[in-house]
């Protein structure tokens, strides 16, 4: 089922680059250069290096979107999940440096434990995802408000330099984006046990008829995505400082966005690591370009829907049978003319 | 026929609610001449016992808890009150409604009501001030007319907050300035008031707004906040002033201009201990940072309350009916107050309201 959808890599490279890196490095290359024609102040240092923390989030978030995605599922528990991680790790710490450690692990911990839930429900139970992650999702802002009261707290000065700061003039967050990038290309790429979980994603009745055990690979799915998600809002909670108690609920279109735009597809099958990276870079310059051109709020929010629509329909809508179609279509005109 | 038993078991509980509201309204007579006040009470309460109830469109900010809490506070002063109640609607409009319909319900004699959703707790609120419930609105305009929806809307007068930051910038920069104006959501009707005392002050033509008109969106929201500020400021090299409605979301961004090797501009806003601390803290290396601030307005709820315990109680009602905010900070002229930063307490708090600090770090514990 998931085949005809796969998108083909171009076999010909000596490094294959998939269709969706392709399309959407093109796409993020083209965005630049008509930034620095249009709104030149959006590629400017400045802007760049505001910008790149937001898009290091967003691709962490992204990537861990993009496990479940390939194995057909999808996790609508992102707002909750990173909204949790930023409480954990502003209000336990109060402002103390030395609490930080233990609110991190606690974070994690609670990634864990939806992660296990949203896989128990999904890959045990066979529940639907949208169901499961979205009932997930409202516990998840339960604990957000039974924590913290729905009130957040200031970032601690140390998490504040951990997540804003930049090194060599590299913004930390990027330096977290790139090293869950390795760590997701390794392991689901290079490992066997990722190439288990790439192959159950690609059809589940084939891994089940090889003896893997496909049911633990796409809960598991929802366990990595769960300490993707609480990664990014440590990260999150770092750059704003003053975070409020629902900071995540802006990534959960956004999440599947990147996705979708990296060539992954809905119905499970390969993962692209790196185009959801680049996807995130892209969507989040896209912001940076709209806000510099000094267009209206709805003007704004259509720019970014209009670049959603064009990415989905780039890899959902069948272009050559609607080819074959339109020239169909045409060819008894063709032959009416002398 | 489960159908016709649960429209059966509605039926019933909303003619409870009906005589009970009735049996509510019927007890509010007041039973003696307004300003008779009750010793060692202040003037707005009255005699007459009754229940009050506040009642909470959103409860989940900092601002929101501080806020409540001096509502709580303001109806502990007078003894007239035998019981308060209090509903967070949770952001939810049909929970604030049905939160407005269950006090009414359940006897209230006066409420008080934050309707967030604007208009849309318009006919909520209509119904329970027609059910004889003392009903008064505050902060956020319902748009409807006193004493025919509601007794009366005690609303913040945000125009005078754009005239005191008008009246600020012009005092320290009289040959003009570009101005970036940051607001919440689009539309939002405090931004456009602000805006419009802005520019009754700064009639002039050297004072320029720059960005997008009437304001820069930013939703409240600190991340989006940073990413409008970032933009904004590799798009113009000279930005003098930062006004802010709420100048707390501003802490994570401003560090943005010394990222671009700039000065954090004058921030002109409202105020918030985080920020206070921040100015602390940067303004040896940012000689262009200024800060001045009016009161974030958590007092907004103390005058609605004795407005609606003046009317339950038969107290003396007083004759403000909107909450002006007074201006808190300047860090020029240290009057009224010099920019104060209580770093031994948390970044959430409010120096500005009555409620001392200690006991708002109390709260948030």
């Amino acid at each position: 089922m998931a085949d005809t959808s796969m998108p083909r890599s171009l076999t010909s490279a000596r490094v294959s680059i998939s269709k969706g890196l392709l399309t959407v490095a093109i796409s993020l290359v083209v965005l630049v250069v008509v930034s620095a024609i249009l709104a030149p102040s959006s590629v400017s240092p400045g802007a760049v290096l505001g910008m790149l923390p937001f898009a290091a989030v967003l691709a962490i978030v992204g990537l861990g979107q993009m496990l479940v995605v390939q194995q057909g599922g999808i996790d609508l528990s992102v707002p909750g999940g990173v909204s949790l991680a930023v409480v954990l790790v502003t209000h336990m710490p109060n402002e103390n440096d030395a609490l930080l450690v233990p609110a991190v692990l606690a974070a994690f911990a609670w990634a864990i434990g939806a992660g296990l839930l949203n896989g128990f429900m999904v890959g045990r139970l066979g529940l639907n995802p949208i169901i499961a992650t979205l009932g997930t999702n409202a516990l998840l802002f339960g604990a957000v408000l039974g924590i913290s009261g729905g009130i957040p707290r200031t970032t601690t000065r140390l998490l504040a330099s951990i997540g804003g700061g930049q090194t060599l003039g590299i913004p930390h967050a990027v330096l977290f984006a790139l090293g869950a990038l390795i760590l997701v290309s390794i392991l689901v790429k290079r490992t066997v046990a990722g190439r288990r979980f790439e192959a159950v994603g690609a059809s589940p009745a084939a891994a089940r008829a090889t003896g893997l055990r496909y049911r633990t690979h796409q809960g598991a799915a929802y366990v990595w995505s769960q300490l993707l998600f609480a990664t990014a809002g440590i990260l999150l909670a770092g750059i704003t400082n003053q975070p409020t108690a629902f900071q995540g609920n802006t990534y959960l279109l956004t999440s599947v966005a990147v996705v979708v735009l990296g060539g992954t597809s809905l119905l499970g099958g390969r993962g692209f690591p790196v185009a959801t990276v680049v996807a995130a870079l892209f969507l989040s310059q896209l912001d940076q370009f709209v806000l510099a051109l000094g267009v209206p709020f709805a003007v704004r929010t259509l720019v970014q829907a209009a670049a959603l629509a064009i990415g989905v329909a780039i890899y959902t809508v069948n272009w050559a049978a609607l080819r074959q179609r339109f020239a169909r279509a045409s060819a008894p005109a063709a032959i009416a003319t002398p | 026929m489960i159908h016709r038993k649960m429209s059966t078991a509605i039926a019933v509980a909303g003619l409870a609610a009906l005589i009970l509201s009735g049996c509510a309204a019927e007890s509010d007579e007041p039973g003696a001449e307004p300003g008779a006040p009750v010793e060692g009470a202040p003037d707005w309460c009255g005699p007459d016992e009754a229940v009050v109830g506040l009642l909470d469109g959103f409860g989940g900010n900092s601002w929101r808890l501080v806020t409540t809490a001096a509502g709580a506070d303001e109806v502990a002063k007078c003894p007239s009150v035998v019981e308060y109640l209090y509903a967070d609607g949770q952001g939810d409009t049909q929970k604030s409604i049905s939160d407005i319909q269950g006090m009414v319900a359940s006897g209230a004699d006066a409420i008080v009501v934050f309707p967030d959703a604007g208009e849309a707790m318009l006919p909520a609120l209509r119904s329970a001030y027609e059910a004889g419930v003392v009903t008064v609105p505050y902060r956020v305009d319902p748009n409807g007319t006193d004493g025919e929806d509601f007794d009366l809307w005690v609303g913040a007068d945000f125009v005078a907050d754009g005239v005191a930051w008008g009246e600020w910038i012009s005092e320290n920069f009289p040959d003009g300035a570009k101005i970036l104006f940051l607001s919440g959501p689009a539309g939002n009707s405090q931004g456009i008031d602000e805006r419009e005392g802005l520019e009754s002050v700064l009639t002039d033509d050297s004072y320029e707004f720059i960005g997008e008109q009437p304001y820069e969106v930013t939703n409240w929201d600190p991340a989006l906040t940073q990413q409008v500020l970032t933009a904004a400021i590799a798009k113009y090299d000279q930005i003098d002033v930062i006004v802010s409605d709420f100048g707390p979301s501003l802490v994570g961004a401003l560090p943005e201009f010394e990222k671009s090797g700039r000065s954090i501009p004058a921030l002109v806003t409202s105020d918030g201990n985080v920020l206070s601390c921040f100015w602390e803290e940067k303004k040896d290396a940012n000689p262009d940072f200024k800060l001045f601030t009016v009161a974030t307005g958590n007092d907004n709820v103390r005058l609605a309350v004795q407005h609606a315990v003046a009317r339950a109680t038969g107290g003396v009602i007083p004759s403000e009916t909107a909450f002006a905010a007074p201006v808190f900070e300047d860090s020029v002229s240290g009057s009224p107050n010099p920019v104060t930063c209580r770093d031994d307490l948390p970044g959430d708090i409010y120096l500005s309201a009555q409620m001392s600090p200690e006991d708002q770090a109390a709260l948030l514990d």
